[in-house]
């Protein structure tokens, strides 16, 4: 077995901490400073019964953040109805002509009873923030 | 060199103090040498992309976790419509946990009960059935196939001018080994009346919008003449398992070659249907022009006119899966580059590569053959010889002769993307020499 010489591991690191000061640049290690990286919580199996009843948990909500804005309200609520408004967050910017016809599609074609005046209201929200023009990140 | 370990040996200590105290580290560190260099940072994917096309592999939603499902990224969560990360796809058998996840309407199965749970064969039919998961496994003769599951709309987000839908980059797609009862079988024990033209199938998900809506009931129908009926099977193993729920439990139907809108999830009724079925999602929904490729413009579109089909077969396409384009390579590092191929009209024959941007082409080694609807495999060496950036290509080529194009197409429903993929790789120096 070889000798172990670990005492002399403090002063070999501040020598190469030396030798780095003085361009030694073959590697850089030890940077831990990222707080931003998000991180996804595990889950645990569930309780089974023997049964015949196969189920699954609830799945997530996660509506996202809509832009602050006059109509806000009125599209969380009714296009909450039928599908999460992360069907909206989730499109490119869209031209205003076609936000028309989705919101005319909804009422027009998948039934979705919306009064007309709240339907000008929603199409025109997201116009206003949903666009090329002027979607933010 | 390594960086420090717990401890170390006599000599490897002498040698490190020695060659410090005499900062010969010339040998390793010539001058100029380049690795001193600020942390990279790492950046959240933004939250959309557009009004260009996704410049992404993948869509850029967060990662979540749903129930029976590794951490996938999330496109919405009502109803729940997931993608696939690009690593899974090293591999020829996409993992259930990992297989993406696409529903129409919102109210989709939390739970089965199979003491309850029949599967019926109704319409016009001589002899309807009701047939419990025993009785599927049991009083049928099982078939297994391997086929690729993918979304219509996958890589919808490559669209230009992009159109509205799901925001899909790659990963609306799987392979899978499918277990269950031929489909001909069923309809068989069930005896198709005379007149019948359709064949029409519906799941367990439905959707709060008026009765016999769209948005109330996903159905979808086959011609009863079409030979993919011949091919498709009722299955209640996918990879030897159960389905995940979010893939369908207790049975979802697989067409082979056809993209998966057809492949019924939850599926509970098979209904022969005596005349063509007019229900949104045949009739408006999951149509293509009637064109080479499915390809329109929006001009087009506007002045009217364009005559369109209900979408069918997937063709032939390839994907680079690694390496992705997140790190440099040693330039003359023998690398191997790995993908995969498929199509909807059978067996890929050939796939090559192009280190150019798809200006010269040599070609890759095929894989282990699954079966003609499956991913087939593929890899290549490549030694990138200088530093730079190159832009690797894939191309595959099927049976039928259908090679995958450059070109981008274009249709509002946002179907049918098939273009080359092309892959920006960055070659790094692997020396201090002028060489490399």
């Amino acid at each position: 077995m070889r000798k172990r010489f670990s005492v002399l591991l403090p002063a070999a690191g501040l020598l190469l901490i030396a030798a780095g000061a003085a361009g030694f640049d073959q590697f850089q290690s030890g940077s831990y400073g990222s707080t931003k990286t998000p991180s996804l919580r595990q889950t645990v199996p569930p309780q089974l019964s023997r049964d015949g009843n196969f189920s699954v948990a609830p799945f997530p909500s996660l509506a996202p953040e809509l832009a602050e804005g006059e109509g806000r309200a009125e599209t969380q609520s009714f296009c909450s109805d039928c599908h999460s408004t992360r069907y909206i967050t989730m499109q490119p910017p869209l031209p205003a002509a076609t936000w028309d016809a989705e919101v005319n599609k909804m009422i027009k074609t998948f039934g979705a009873e919306i009064p007309d005046a709240t339907a000008k209201k929603i199409a025109s929200y997201l116009q206003q923030y949903y666009t090329p023009e002027n979607r933010k990140p | 060199m390594e960086p420090w370990r717990g401890d170390l040996s006599r000599r490897d200590a002498l040698k490190l103090l020695g060659g410090a105290g005499g900062l010969a580290i010339g040998e390793w560190s010539p001058a100029g040498a380049i690795f001193a260099q600020q942390p990279q940072v790492s950046k959240e994917s933004e939250p959309f992309t557009g009004p260009g096309s996704n410049p992404h592999w993948n869509s850029v939603g967060p990662y979540v976790s749903e129930p029976q499902k590794a951490p996938l990224i999330l496109l919405t969560d009502r109803p729940v419509q997931l993608e696939t990360p690009r690593s899974y796809f090293q591999s020829a058998f996409t993992p259930n946990d990992a297989f993406y996840v696409r529903w129409h309407l919102s109210q989709i199965p939390n739970r089965v009960d199979l003491a309850e749970w029949k599967l019926k064969i109704e319409g016009h039919v001589n002899k309807p059935q009701t047939l419990s998961l025993p009785d599927l496994m049991e009083k049928f003769k099982p078939v297994s196939l391997t086929a690729v599951n993918q979304c219509s709309g996958n890589s919808r987000s490559r669209f230009q001018p992009r159109v509205a839908g799901g925001q899909w980059g790659n990963g609306a797609m799987g392979n899978a080994m499918w277990t269950g009862v031929g489909l001909r079988e069923l309809l068989d024990a069930a005896g198709i009346k005379q007149g019948s033209v359709q064949v029409q199938f519906q799941g367990l998900e439905t959707g709060s919008g008026p009765t016999g809506s769209g948005s109330n009931v996903f159905l979808k129908s086959l011609e009863l003449s079409d030979s993919a009926l011949d091919e498709a099977v009722v299955a209640y193993l996918m990879n030897g398992e159960p389905l995940p729920m979010l893939n369908g439990f207790p049975v979802r139907l697989v067409v082979p070659g056809y993209f998966a809108t057809y492949w019924m999830k939850c599926l509970t009724w098979i209904r022969v249907l005596s005349a063509p079925d007019e229900n949104f999602w045949m009739k408006t929904g999951y149509r293509v022009p009637d064109t080479p490729r499915g390809n329109t413009t929006p001009e087009e579109m506007k002045a009217g006119g364009v005559k369109t089909v209900p979408i069918s077969r997937m063709p032939v396409r390839s994907f680079l899966i690694s390496p992705d384009g997140s790190y440099k390579i040693p330039a003359g590092m023998p690398v191997t580059l790995r993908g995969i191929a498929f199509s909807g009209y059978g067996k890929i024959v050939k796939v090559e590569i192009s280190e150019d941007g798809a200006k010269t082409w040599r070609a890759a080694q095929l894989g282990e053959d699954h079966g003609a609807y499956s991913f087939r495999t593929w890899e290549a060496q490549w030694a990138p010889k200088a530093p730079g950036s190159y832009t690797v290509a894939v191309r595959a080529t099927d049976e039928k002769g259908r090679v995958q194009p450059d070109e981008p197409v274009w249709n509002p429903g946002g179907y049918l993307w098939n273009r080359i993929e092309k892959q920006e790789i960055v070659v790094g120096k692997a020396s201090g020499g002028e060489s490399r």
